[in-house]
C-alpha cells in the first residue's frame, strides 16, 4: 500500500466513525463542563429542548447555564487554573467559540471537501468522468471570473477564492442533510465572521506588499489627513457588511423554514421552502460572498 | 401596589414593547430593499432587451447588485430577531 493510499484510507475511516457516532447518539447531546449533581465532566443526555430553545442557546449560553445547571458554559479545568484564568481573561469564557455542535458540523465539512478532492485526484484523467467534469465548470467559472476581474497575470488567486465558494456553498447546502443536530456551520456567527475577516486580511496584504508602507499608509489620509479615522471605519465596516450579510440570510431563511413548517405541521412545505432559501439563496450568497471579496481585492490591486 | 405586581407589568411591557419593535423594524426595513431591488430588476429586463447576447453577464451583475442592497433589510432582521430573542 502507497504512502497516498493509507493516507485516504485514514481519512475515510475516520469520516465513516464520525457518521456512526452522529447517528448513533441519534437525539442525544453531548455536553462538556461540570454537572452540579454528579460532577461529571462530559455526559450524554437525552435532547429533550425544542429548535427554538436551541436557537436560544445559540445567542444566549446563560440561558444554557441556568437550563443545564452547570457552572459555566464550556469549562476546561483540567490543566492548570491559572493558565485557564489567563485564558479566559484574554478570549473570554469560550461559550461561543467552543461550541461542540459547530465544530462538528466544520469538521465533517472539512474531511468531506478533502475526501472529495482526495478522490477525484486520484481519479481525475484526459477523459474526464461527470463527476470530475461538475467539478472542472465550477473550476473554469470561478477561473473566468478571476481572469475577467484581475487580469490573466493573477491567474493563481482562483485556488483562494474558489476554495472561498467551495466552503460556504456546501456549508450552505448541509441543511438539507435530515439529521438532527446537523445545521449549517454559516449560521453561527463565527464563521462568517471569520471568513470576512479572512478576505478583507488577504485583500489588505497583497494591498500593501504592491504599493508599499508608506504609500499604504497614505491611502488611508485620502483627501486630505483629518479624514483617516472615517477611512479606516470604513475597512471595519467592509468585514461587518460581508460577514453579516451571509449570517443573516442563512439565519434568517432557517428560522423563516422552522417557523412556517411547523405552522404547516411538515406537509410539502419545507420541501419547497428548503429550496428557496437553502440551495437558491445559499448558492446566490456563496456567489456574492466570493464576487464581494474579489472585487475588494481588485479594487486595492488592479491599476 | 405590590412591588411584585409592579415587576411583572413592566417584564410585560419591556417584552411587549421589543415585539413591537422587532414588527415595525422588519415592516420599515423591508421597504428600501424591496424598492430597491425592484428597481434593478426592471433596469436588468431593459438590458436584456436592448441585447440579448449580454444576458448572462448582465443576470450576473443583477443578482450581486441585489445582494448587496439587501444587506440593509438583512440587518434590520438580525436586530428584529435580537430583539424577539433577547428580550
Amino acid at each position: 500500500m502507497s504512502k497516498k493510499m493509507s493516507l485516504k484510507t485514514i481519512l475515510l475511516i475516520f469520516f465513516v466513525v464520525e457518521l456512526i457516532i452522529a447517528f448513533f447518539f441519534l437525539g442525544k447531546t453531548l455536553h462538556f463542563g461540570s454537572q452540579k449533581d454528579t460532577g461529571k465532566k462530559i455526559w450524554f443526555e437525552e435532547k429533550t429542548e425544542t429548535m427554538n430553545q436551541e436557537i436560544d442557546f445559540d445567542i444566549q449560553p446563560d440561558l444554557y447555564v441556568k437550563k443545564n445547571n452547570v457552572d459555566e458554559p464550556w469549562e476546561f479545568t483540567y490543566g492548570s487554573k491559572w493558565l485557564y484564568g489567563k485564558f479566559v481573561k484574554m478570549f473570554g469564557d469560550g461559550s461561543a467559540i467552543l461550541n461542540f455542535r459547530l465544530w462538528r458540523m466544520l469538521l465533517y465539512l472539512d474531511i468531506f471537501i478533502i475526501l472529495v478532492a482526495a478522490f477525484i485526484r486520484a481519479k481525475s484523467s484526459k477523459l474526464p468522468s461527470k463527476i470530475q467534469l461538475i467539478f472542472e465548470m465550477i473550476y473554469g467559472f470561478i477561473d473566468d471570473l478571476v481572469i475577467e476581474t484581475l487580469g490573466e497575470n493573477r491567474k493563481h488567486f482562483t485556488q483562494f477564492f474558489f476554495t472561498i465558494f467551495l466552503f460556504i456553498w456546501l456549508s450552505n447546502w448541509t441543511a438539507l442533510l435530515p439529521i438532527p443536530g446537523i445545521s449549517e456551520p454559516t449560521r453561527n456567527l463565527n464563521v462568517p465572521l471569520g471568513l470576512g475577516f479572512m478576505s478583507i486580511a488577504l485583500v489588505h496584504f497583497m494591498s500593501l506588499r504592491k504599493r508599499g508602507i508608506v504609500d499604504y499608509v497614505k491611502g488611508f489620509c485620502e483627501p486630505i489627513f483629518i479624514m483617516a479615522p472615517l477611512n479606516i471605519v470604513g475597512e471595519v465596516s467592509k468585514v461587518i457588511s460581508i460577514s453579516f450579510r451571509l449570517f443573516g440570510n442563512i439565519f434568517g431563511g432557517a428560522i423563516i423554514t422552522l417557523v412556517v413548517s411547523s405552522l404547516t405541521h411538515y406537509v410539502i412545505v419545507p420541501v419547497g421552502l428548503n429550496m428557496f432559501f437553502t440551495m437558491f439563496a445559499g448558492t446566490i450568497q456563496a456567489f456574492v460572498f466570493t464576487m464581494l471579496s474579489l472585487t475588494y481585492l481588485s479594487m486595492e490591486i488592479v491599476d | 401596589m405590590d412591588p411584585n405586581t409592579t415587576q411583572i407589568l413592566a417584564k410585560g411591557i419591556a417584552q411587549g414593547a421589543a415585539f413591537l419593535g422587532a414588527g415595525i423594524c422588519m415592516g420599515i426595513g423591508a421597504l428600501g430593499p424591496g424598492v430597491g431591488e425592484g428597481y434593478t430588476a426592471g433596469k436588468a429586463c431593459e438590458g436584456v432587451a436592448r441585447s440579448p447576447e449580454q444576458a448572462g453577464l448582465i443576470t450576473r451583475t443583477m443578482l450581486i447588485g441585489q445582494a448587496v442592497s439587501e444587506s440593509t433589510g438583512i440587518y434590520s432582521l438580525v436586530i428584529a430577531l435580537l430583539l424577539i430573542f433577547t428580550t
